[in-house]
């Protein structure tokens, strides 16, 4: 994992930019996981939803994961911001950690009252949103925003 | 009831996509407004009357209140409409994205789409 810091010359900043101190290590592949599971709970709910079925036990489960998962990044990425890392913008940054953590409980919420073929359609609608938001705050994370 | 719900089946999974937008468009308006108000004043202001639009239209929504509901969509299609064409026509009047700027093209025009299948979902029931 790359790790921009001072000196390695991969930095397009001045030493010291907020920008340049780099990654904590677990943010990045962490982040794709969770894009990758939120992909398939969303790929799960259409699927459903096109077979006319409610939603099951087993996206219920995968939104479960998914928000342990986005509640382990929320830790780390606070641990990092309170350590002096990632790019500026906090408090956007903080917004997103926030918004993503409330996604998959509301979803869930909503896809387990409503027993039709839009119940896992909510969860579509969800996970589509998790995954907006994980890639948007790796992209503040880094500072490519 | 003698209607049926507008906040079940189609409407509910109207209501998570409001909803998602409340959330994000409110948050982002918070942001914008709390730490950088004054950069540009108007867009920041529209960006939190979007969010309120949005907020307004998940809770009619979610309580069935369709004629709320009917108002916040129109007023919705109206300010992506007239906020789009003006983002276009004077683009320094708006440095700073909104929703609504652009005809939502931040949001893969979803802000343009939504409120046609809002006011559709909304009167075709009635």
């Amino acid at each position: 994992m790359r790790r921009g810091g001072e000196g390695d010359g991969t930095c397009q900043y001045p030493t010291g930019h907020a920008s340049c101190h780099g990654d904590v290590p677990v943010i990045g592949p962490l982040a794709t996981g969770l894009i990758v599971l939120a992909l398939l709970i969303m790929l799960s709910g259409i699927v459903t939803a096109v077979r006319n079925r409610p939603m099951g036990t087993v996206i219920l489960v995968a939104l479960g994961v998914l928000e342990v998962g986005l509640l382990v990044q929320a830790g780390f990425a606070v641990a990092g911001v309170i350590g002096g890392e990632g790019a500026g913008e906090t408090a956007t940054l903080i917004g997103y950690l926030a918004g993503t953590l409330l996604i998959p409980p509301a979803a869930a919420f909503l896809g387990l009252a409503e027993r039709s073929r839009w119940g896992p359609a909510v969860i579509a609608v969800g996970a589509f949103a998790v995954c907006v938001m994980v890639g948007r705050l790796l992209q503040i994370w880094h500072g490519t925003a | 009831m003698s209607e049926p719900a507008i906040g079940s089946g189609p409407g509910r999974a109207l209501l998570a996509v409001y909803g998602v937008f409340a959330l994000a468009a409110g948050a982002r308006a918070a942001v914008q407004i709390a730490t950088r108000f004054e950069e540009a004043p108007l867009a920041y202001a529209l960006s939190a009357f979007a969010s309120v639009v949005y907020v307004v239209l998940t809770v009619a929504l979610a309580r069935g209140n369709r004629r709320l509901a009917l108002v916040a969509c129109g007023i919705e299609l109206a300010g992506v409409l007239i906020v789009g064409t003006l983002s276009m026509a004077d683009p320094a009047a708006f440095p700073h994205a909104t929703v609504w700027s652009g005809y939502g093209s931040g949001y893969v025009f979803i802000p343009l789409v939504l409120p046609v299948i809002g006011l559709y979902w909304l009167l075709r029931r009635k």
